[in-house]
């Protein structure tokens, strides 16, 4: 126990991540049942508490976002597995990275005392003023899990862009890293430049709400507008945080089952992710649409947007690029990267007309909005931190996790959150509008109550493809099948130069790699 | 450095110094200023600021043993972290210039005359002090232990003068009834000089991290390095507070 409690080694530290943050998701889970429940029919379904609704989006949304996929990608899989790698025996600063998983647990329980506390916090995970400067909620909660979790992603960013250009292997050029390490590195880049931001922003919130300042107040020369710019200034890139490590593990999976090597890959690391983080940081105001701003502001962030299709595109068509003609083995890890592929296509396809303001402006904030960024960064990224436990399940416990069981559990989540979202997007196109606690008001259209049906089934048939998951993980971790040091023959030295579950230190003699050496050396 | 591969590394600084934060700053500041409940605020200060401090006494201890926690990317690593106090310096400046920018008239109405006495003193602290931790560098460089503490005693003291030229400046503008909440000059006036200031003592915080263990005689070069980077960034900001902020 006090060895994992105050482990310094990169592994543990990764496993601690791993827990916290499927612990949020499960928390944050079962809050979206229970929204789900609610909006099951028009009026009061589970509560007659709109508060009560509305802390359950609060800690949804933050905790999803903060707490759950932000923490797994650049928290577990990068702090498992970007090292080795790499070839390194550890990060750089082997106890900043403690004290990074530590601030990261602790926001978690400054969030999950929002349930208990008096006046909790109650405006979403966006916090916009003027209401959230005078609601009686305790906003100081929201800016301090903010400022935890922001500080503890910046520490990471620190640590993780200094082992990348300091601690590879000798001999490991730039051209030879895993596509995984390109988008880790990308993420953290976007993390130190822009998070900072954000957590200025959330201060400036906290000096106007308890101190009396009036950067938001426009009565006394404040600009409430200036909030969501520097909000969107970060948590659009922030998207980029969650999509560029998910759409990388997909790349090394990929890779992997199908024995090819990364299609395009000079392509897709300086067009692809760098473009992606080029551009990430120039479109924020496609979130304004309807804040109020200039015409020629809207359109030149719409064509930006746009814009951003074009790598994300590359990094795309690498992927299926690497499908083609391989021998492809589809165990649960690709599996689940096939159903990636098709959540990401949908995601990314209904985000082209989000894009173009004179769409937007008529399905802002509704159901449709709601539905696309869940397809794309929600369950899209969700997959692949499930994928990649599956993929990486040997190299973290020994064993294999139990295929059977694995695809049952992906099929039910596939089904359930394709019968969740879907109807999202048909009841946003009928006017359906996002957070409302009550409905009744459309009840005169009775689509929109038919497909709040469906998304609740759906939402119950993803909670029985997440129970058998995490049983799953659970036994086979216990009683699996004991895994060879290799079990996908992958080239990447993660797998080929560490025992099956990496020790102190990671790798017994010092790694050199040679100038024909790639982690996808798969002989073509 | 072989001997220790076959040990899992551990260190209880971390964990120590993350509790100490959170029960003494989130948990304290809502406690205060959320509930209004002071005696609530007083103990969670009173349990976390003193294991932020035993938290960073460790660390600090670890680290000037050189231990195998250490892989010596020290410098790049602060100078990565220093990108991000950037950032964090240039939102709050666009707080600033937003509402600037967007104003019928500045200064606005209540604003008293500034002086533009203090910020040049304050000025010529600031500076003389990065110039006194870079001699402090050189002598060490040169062995010359004890004229290093004694101009990084000096650094410190410079610092601490800084802090108090603005903690005197508040307490005679506020006396004036220039508040934070009077208008948007205060709001930015205290946000950003107060912003930098803590930036301030933070900085003299790591240099009397340095000095504790420096008057035993343990001094790391590369600690001295990090704070000595760090300190010179905040001089920097000043420039940009004083230009943007009093000159402006």
């Amino acid at each position: 126990m006090k060895d994992w409690i105050f482990t310094t080694d990169h592994k543990r530290i990764g496993v601690l991540y791993l827990v916290g943050s499927f612990a949020a998701f499960a928390v944050a889970g079962t809050m979206a049942l229970l929204i789900r429940i609610e909006q099951f029919s028009p009026g009061p379904n589970i509560t007659e508490d709109p508060n009560m609704y509305n802390s359950w989006l609060y800690f949804h949304g933050a905790a999803m976002i903060l707490a759950f996929l932000i923490p797994g990608l650049t928290g577990w899989a990068a702090n498992y597995f970007l090292p080795l790698m790499i070839g390194a025996p550890d990060v750089a600063f082997p106890r900043i990275n403690a004290f990074s998983v530590w601030l990261f647990w602790l926001a978690i329980v400054i969030a999950l005392l929002s349930f208990v506390i008096p006046d909790p916090p109650d405006i979403m995970w966006t916090g916009y003023p003027p209401y959230s400067v005078q609601t009686e909620g305790n906003t100081a909660f929201y800016v301090f899990t903010v400022h935890l979790l922001g500080f503890s992603s910046i520490l990471g960013a620190v640590n993780f862009l200094t082992t990348v250009i300091y601690m590879r292997a000798p001999g490991m050029g730039w051209n030879q890293l895993n596509l995984f390490v390109w988008g880790t590195v990308a993420a953290f880049a976007i993390q130190l430049i822009f998070i900072p931001v954000l957590a200025a922003a959330v201060t400036l919130l906290l000096f106007d709400k308890y101190l009396g300042t009036h950067f938001f107040d426009p009565a006394a020369g404040g600009d409430v507008l200036l909030y969501q710019n520097l909000f969107w200034f970060y948590s659009h890139p922030a998207v980029y945080v969650i999509l560029l490590p998910a759409i990388t593990i997909l790349g090394e999976v990929i890779a992997t089952m199908s024995k090819n090597p990364i299609f395009n890959y000079k392509a897709c690391v300086y067009a692809g992710i760098w473009g992606v983080v080029l551009i990430s940081g120039e479109v924020w105001v496609h979130h304004l649409y309807v804040s109020g701003m200039p015409n020629w502001i809207r359109i030149g962030m719409m064509i930006s947007t746009l814009m951003i299709s074009v790598p994300v595109g590359i990094i795309a068509m690498s992927l299926w690029g690497t499908l083609y003609k391989g021998s492809i083995t589809y165990n649960t890890a690709m599996t689940y990267a096939a159903g990636c592929m098709f959540l990401f296509l949908i995601g990314g396809l209904t985000g082209i007309p989000l894009a173009m303001t004179v769409i937007d402006v008529n399905v802002s904030d509704t159901a449709f909005v709601h539905a696309h960024f869940h397809f794309v960064m929600g369950i899209f990224a969700a997959f692949c931190v499930i994928m990649g436990v599956y993929y990486w399940f040997p190299k973290m416990t020994g064993r294999i996790a139990n295929e059977k069981w694995g695809k049952i559990g992906f099929w039910l989540n596939f089904i359930g959150v394709n019968l969740t979202f879907f109807p999202l997007f048909v009841a946003g196109l009928h006017g359906m509008p996002r957070r409302y606690y009550d409905y009744a008001q459309f009840a005169y259209d009775p689509t929109i109550e038919k497909m709040h049906h469906m998304a609740t089934v759906g939402a119950f048939v993803v909670l029985a493809g997440m129970a058998i998951t995490l049983l799953n993980w659970i036994g086979s971790a216990i009683a699996g099948e004991k895994a060879s040091a290799n079990p996908w023959n992958s080239k990447s030295l993660e797998w080929t130069h560490t025992e099956i579950i990496p020790g102190p230190g990671n790798f017994k003699e010092p790694v050199t790699v040679s100038a024909d050496w790639t982690p996808y050396n798969y002989g073509k | 450095m072989a001997e220790h591969e076959h040990h899992w590394e551990s260190s209880w600084a971390p964990l120590v110094l993350v509790v100490g934060i959170v029960l003494a700053i989130p948990l304290t500041f809502a406690s205060y200023f959320q509930y209004e409940n002071a005696l609530v605020s007083a103990l969670f200060a009173g349990v976390g600021v003193p294991l932020m401090l035993i938290g960073l006494a460790k660390w600090v201890d670890e680290g000037l043993d050189q231990t195998h926690l250490h892989f010596g990317y020290a410098v790049p690593g602060i100078s990565v972290f220093i990108v991000s106090e950037v950032f964090i310096f240039l939102g709050i400046f666009s707080g600033y210039w937003m509402m600037r920018l967007e104003a019928d008239s500045w200064p606005p109405a209540g604003t008293p005359h500034m002086s533009m006495v203090l910020p040049v003193i304050m000025t010529v602290i600031l500076v003389s002090s990065s110039f006194t931790i870079h001699v402090a560098e050189e002598k060490l460089e040169d062995g010359d232990e004890a004229g290093f503490r004694k101009m990084l005693m000096v650094t410190i003291a410079l610092a601490l003068i800084f802090f108090s030229c603005t903690m005197y400046e508040y307490s005679h503008l506020v006396h004036e009834g220039f508040g934070p909440s009077t208008n948007s000059y205060s709001t930015a006036f205290y946000s950003i000089t107060g912003f930098h200031a803590s930036h301030v003592l933070v900085g003299a915080s790591i240099f009397v991290a340095i000095l504790i263990p420096a008057l035993g005689g343990r001094i790391n070069k590369t600690f001295v390095q990090c704070g000595s980077i760090y300190w010179h960034f905040v001089d920097i900001v000043w420039f940009f507070v004083v230009s943007q902020i009093y000159f402006w």
